[in-house]
């Protein structure tokens, strides 16, 4: 740990990478909320897996194309944001076998992402770094980026807060309103495909919504308003990211796997902690 | 009768589900201002796609609507809705305070802030369903009981010229139930009422005309509710409770009689 610390003062990629951990953890945690609220949780997953199919794209262009402006995220920005609006599009307007087409979209996009790093010339280590994140690779360049979607995410969130509050807890009767509820849901699955590829950086694909979805289910346990969780997972998300990194640092372990092996933990003993603190209820006899 | 005191208009209103199941059939229907009208019928009659009707959440297959002298889409800012309770997430972290006053919602609602008026009109509203001083309380940790009454407030806040209720007695108890028809009662001097229940015991007492709904339509004013009408729309025999008979300490009270 001391070492982490002593590396953290001189190293700028370890910066960066602390940086990246609270930037994120700004985005899924108030995101999050909203994903965890609506039930969304699958969807965030498939938008998540779907990202791998821009990556493999846009640097497989990149490489063979000559194009180094076309940096990988692009192409998982845009593949994520492609992903949200078909998703929502399809489960507003089908009502049956949603979750089959989201199912497919999720199969289709990693497998179009295999092939296209498959076929890009040169050294392939970015796949595993891609599945399962490498904070450590978190450029000034992608901190930036990082930086710009995160405004974006909490400037969304904030000006839509009560309306969004309104369409997550009684969509229909925010209909009888006479609001744009379709507006309103594409608009969360918007901000919430940004900020999967914000959270791809720090955790990698696969493990992308266990950091939207396990703080705040652990904040839920102790808040009872909608921006008490927000922050309190912001928070969580920000320990487990840091303490992930750090508690890998010096074990050279992956710390994307680290920071959710905390997160899942902590969740654990937040359960048996509530459950212990219930009150033993007696059965009755009559 | 002046036209514009036809709140609710139903002409030769038919209603299908997209797998083609019919679930209303020539529906004609029409109800005057101050009205306080319940709907009931079997599950599966097609009391809620009445409702869905009257707000524009669904469309008739054919025949046309007319709710406030517009169309429903159009007409959805002066009805106020107030759906069970039961359909809701239980644990959803919200107060009683963000609850109602996502009633002042609207299509033009940009930038959500509420204002100070707005968070005001919560406390009247909260106060004329009974509910003074829990604006701060978790919506999680009301009854159910509670939890309706703060839906009807947040029905309340766009000052609705009709308000409809669907089921708004479903697991409320007996007393309970008492309080709440006496409270609609009081709101039906200002604005119609129409409501879905399946509670038939309690209808009478404050409810103007009885609407029985299974696929076809039939009304009743409120006295010619009888076992007879019933059972027809039930296929079955019923129990039915003496609604205009009261036992009280001093014998048995029949107001209508």
């Amino acid at each position: 740990m001391s070492a982490f610390i002593k590396d953290l003062i001189e190293l700028p990629f370890l910066q960066n990478a602390v940086l990246a951990g609270i930037l994120c953890s700004i985005a899924s945690g108030i995101v999050g909320t909203w994903v965890v609220l609506r039930r969304i949780t699958y969807i965030a997953a498939a938008i998540s897996h779907c990202i791998l199919g821009g990556l493999g794209a846009a640097r497989y262009f990149s490489v063979v194309y000559d194009l180094p402006w076309l940096r990988p995220v692009y192409g998982a920005i845009f593949t994520a944001l492609a992903a949200a609006l078909t998703i929502g599009i399809i489960s507003l307007r089908a009502k049956e076998r949603e979750d089959t087409v989201i199912s497919a979209l999720w199969a289709i996009g990693m497998a179009v992402g295999v092939l296209f790093i498959f076929k890009t010339p040169g050294y392939n280590e970015d796949l595993m770094s891609y599945l399962f994140g490498n904070i450590l690779m978190v450029s000034r360049e992608d901190l930036f980026l990082i930086a710009g979607l995160d405004l974006a995410v909490v400037v969304l969130t904030l000006t839509f807060y009560s309306q969004t509050l309104a369409v997550c807890f009684d969509e229909e009767f925010a209909r009888t309103r006479g609001m744009a509820v379709e507006f309103y849901y594409l608009l969360l699955l918007c901000l919430t495909a940004l900020t999967v590829v914000l959270t791809v950086s720090v955790v990698g694909i696969i493990m992308v919504i266990a950091l939207l979805s396990l703080p705040v289910a652990i904040a839920a346990r102790f808040f009872d308003r909608v921006w008490k969780i927000m922050a309190a997972s912001t928070f969580l998300g920000i320990f487990f990211t840091l303490t992930g990194l750090a508690v890998s640092y010096t074990p050279n372990l992956p710390s994307g796997a680290v920071t959710i092996v905390m997160a899942g933990l902590t969740y654990l003993l937040t359960l048996v902690f509530s459950a212990l603190k219930k009150p033993v209820q007696k059965t009755p006899t009559a | 009768m002046n036209s514009t005191d036809i709140v609710v208009r139903f002409k030769n209103v038919n209603f299908a589900y997209e797998d083609g199941i019919t679930v209303l059939e020539n529906i004609n229907l029409e109800l005057e201002k101050g009205e306080f009208a319940c709907i009931v019928g079997p599950n599966g009659g097609g009391k809620t796609t009445m409702i869905k009707l009257m707000l524009g959440l669904l469309k008739p297959t054919s025949g046309s609507i007319e709710i406030l002298g517009g169309n429903p889409r159009e007409r959805c800012q002066n009805i106020g809705y107030v759906p069970q309770f039961s359909k809701f997430d239980a644990s959803f972290p919200v107060s009683v305070l963000d609850v109602v006053l996502m009633g002042c919602m609207q299509r033009s609602f940009f930038m959500g802030r509420y204002s100070k008026a707005q968070k005001e009109q919560v406390h009247r509203a909260l106060n004329d369903v009974g509910l003074k001083d829990m604006a701060f309380r978790s919506f999680a940790d009301l009854s159910g009981g509670q939890k309706q009454r703060a839906l009807i407030a947040r029905a309340l806040m766009s000052e609705p010229q009709l308000l409809l209720l669907d089921e708004p007695t479903a697991s409320v108890d007996v007393h309970g139930t008492e309080q709440f028809y006496r409270m609609f009662s009081e709101m039906n001097e200002k604005f119609t009422i129409v409501m879905v229940s399946h509670d038939i015991g309690f209808v009478s007492a404050s409810v103007k005309s009885v609407i029985c709904v299974r696929k076809t339509l039939q009304i009743h004013p409120v006295s010619e509710l009888t076992g007879e009408s019933l059972q027809k729309m039930y296929g079955l025999d019923v129990h039915l409770i003496r609604h205009d008979h009261r036992c009280t300490e001093k014998g048995h009270v029949c107001p209508h009689s």
